[in-house]
């Protein structure tokens, strides 16, 4: 098995205050909320439930002291991890109304975004729940405007349903994502200019280099 | 590749900097000792960040060589490798299709154009033999762009695609199965974002010219400007690509270039995306400073 302070990239002399600030950090990072419709999220579950493992196996190690840690942050145990992305396919299949849009839900999860499109391209009823799918599937793409263009469509015919608005809620609000330590939240539109003013690596090393061609060629 | 990704200068230490110099020149280098010395003007950070990206294994020490740009001083500059190799031929390829589109476009000066296109011919001609699976989806995903651009898309999401599927293709020359689909992601969302930027940069131009323009066909426009709620939908846009990213990112130990990479899906190309809406940012000298002043060198 991998060292488990190797997985917390922590020294095996780390403090048990520095243990826990590693796992939580890293639970940050591959928290399931930051990899939502993410087509590698498969990925980041997988880190996850390394660095759930590292942590119980320290804490196993160093004898459990005080409260039951691993689920101390809610980020928790490898269950918890467990069935919140179990809870999320669950929450698929309840909000389905009719098998149709069941089986078009089951389709995104396996990640067969071309099956489930057709799917919808069958239907006549676009209603709220028809714009949402047809949002995740974009989103899944990456195709992010017209994502949110089908989210505000489903949030318009539907203001009562807490799952596309939560869609949408997460696509214009991301600053909920991981940032590492030391870095701002940032936005292409925000006005913060001390920030935003921070020199970029421009006329990087060698004006008289190359780079200059390449402009008079294209621009 | 216009030359819009850019690592922020403070984020980075000593031996960043000197690392990502040293991997410019490198490249460099590697234009010109597999394709000559016309190859070696396509240089730009682009195609620096994709050697970064494909960097494969640890450290190797760079050298320092004296080149045609500093033939006296030198410059430190990594050897050959494969990433870098990889690089330098997607990067001659990609700028023969982007070459050959500017001379199909009606609306441009030709001369200029023709003349770069005959002093890459022969680099094109060995980079297709090199790596025709990228030569083959590289022409097919401009020839689709072009039809889009016929037929006046009015998905941006769409229209960006094309060159978002074109450099996330490079990822398919990666042999580990998880960097690849973590390098699929990362360079399809770099791909469009760089497509999307530089839509927004050429707006103004575009809006004046009547030539297509994928933010023109999908936003409202108030006196040739985007208005306030156009603004915002393209910022969202811009960010999700970026903040997926660096979700992706985060997915592969990058190694040495961990640092670099950091600097920009979390804070270079948020800043420079900034610049191009506000019009701060010129393609030709980056970033300049707001009384008119160029930025320092690294």
């Amino acid at each position: 098995m991998t060292d488990p302070y190797e997985v917390l990239n922590i020294p095996p002399t780390a403090s048990d205050d520095e243990v826990k600030k590693a796992y939580r950090d890293l639970a940050r990072k591959y928290h399931p909320d930051n990899y939502h419709d993410n087509p590698l999220a498969d990925l980041a579950q997988e880190k996850m439930k390394e660095i759930n493992a590292a942590y119980d196996t320290i804490q196993r190690q160093r004898g459990a002291k005080g409260s039951s840690s691993g689920s101390a942050y809610g980020y928790g145990s490898t269950a918890q991890q467990r069935s919140y992305y179990g809870g999320y396919q669950q929450q698929y299949q309840q909000h389905a109304g009719s098998s149709a849009f069941q089986r078009v839900r089951m389709a995104i999860n396996q990640g067969n975004l071309a099956a489930a499109e057709q799917m919808l391209g069958q239907m006549d009823d676009h209603n709220g729940e028809w714009n949402f799918l047809k949002g995740t599937i974009c989103y899944r793409r990456g195709w992010m405007d017209e994502a949110r263009q089908y989210y505000q469509t489903a949030c318009q015919m539907d203001p009562s349903n807490a799952e596309y608005r939560q869609a949408l809620n997460f696509m214009e609000n991301g600053q909920s994502g991981y940032r590492p330590q030391g870095y701002e939240v940032f936005s292409t539109g925000c006005g913060q200019d001390n920030m935003c003013g921070r020199a970029l690596c421009a006329y990087l090393m060698c004006n008289l280099c190359s780079c200059g061609g390449m402009r008079f060629f294209w621009c | 590749m216009f030359g819009y990704v850019l690592p922020s200068r403070d984020r980075l230490t000593e031996a960043d900097k000197q690392r990502f110099r040293a991997v410019y020149c490198g490249l460099c280098r590697a234009l010109g000792e597999r394709y000559g010395l016309a190859a070696r003007f396509i240089l730009n950070y682009d195609f620096t960040f994709l050697a970064v990206l494909l960097w494969d294994g640890g450290d190797v020490e760079a050298d320092h060589r004296r080149c045609i740009a500093h033939p006296l001083s030198g410059r430190d500059c990594f050897p050959g490798n494969e990433a870098l190799a990889l690089a330098a031929d997607c990067s001659v390829i990609l700028s023969w299709w982007q070459l050959q589109d500017a001379l199909a476009d009606p609306g441009k000066g030709k001369a200029r154009y023709r003349a770069a296109a005959l002093a890459l011919q022969n680099a094109y001609e060995r980079a297709r033999e090199r790596r025709p699976g990228f030569d083959g989806s590289t022409r097919a995903q401009l020839e689709r762009l072009r039809a889009l651009e016929e037929a006046r898309c009015s998905s941006m999401d769409e229209s960006a695609d094309t060159f978002a599927v074109l450099l996330s293709g490079i990822a398919g020359e990666v042999a580990d199965p998880v960097k690849r689909r973590v390098l699929e992601q990362l360079l399809y969302h770099l791909g469009r974002w760089i497509y999307l930027v530089d839509a927004a940069d050429d707006l103004a131009e575009d809006f004046a010219s009547g030539s297509y323009n994928p933010l023109l066909e999908r936003f409202a426009l108030e006196e040739g400007r985007l208005t306030e709620e156009a603004r915002e939908g393209l910022v969202l846009s811009l960010d999700s690509s970026i903040r997926l990213m660096a979700a992706a990112y985060e997915l592969w130990d990058f190694g040495a270039w961990s640092n670099v990479i950091r600097s920009v899906v979390y804070e270079g190309l948020f800043c420079v995306g900034r610049a191009v809406l506000e019009g701060t940012f010129h393609a030709a000298g980056g970033l300049r400073a707001p009384g008119g002043r160029n930025e320092e060198p690294l």
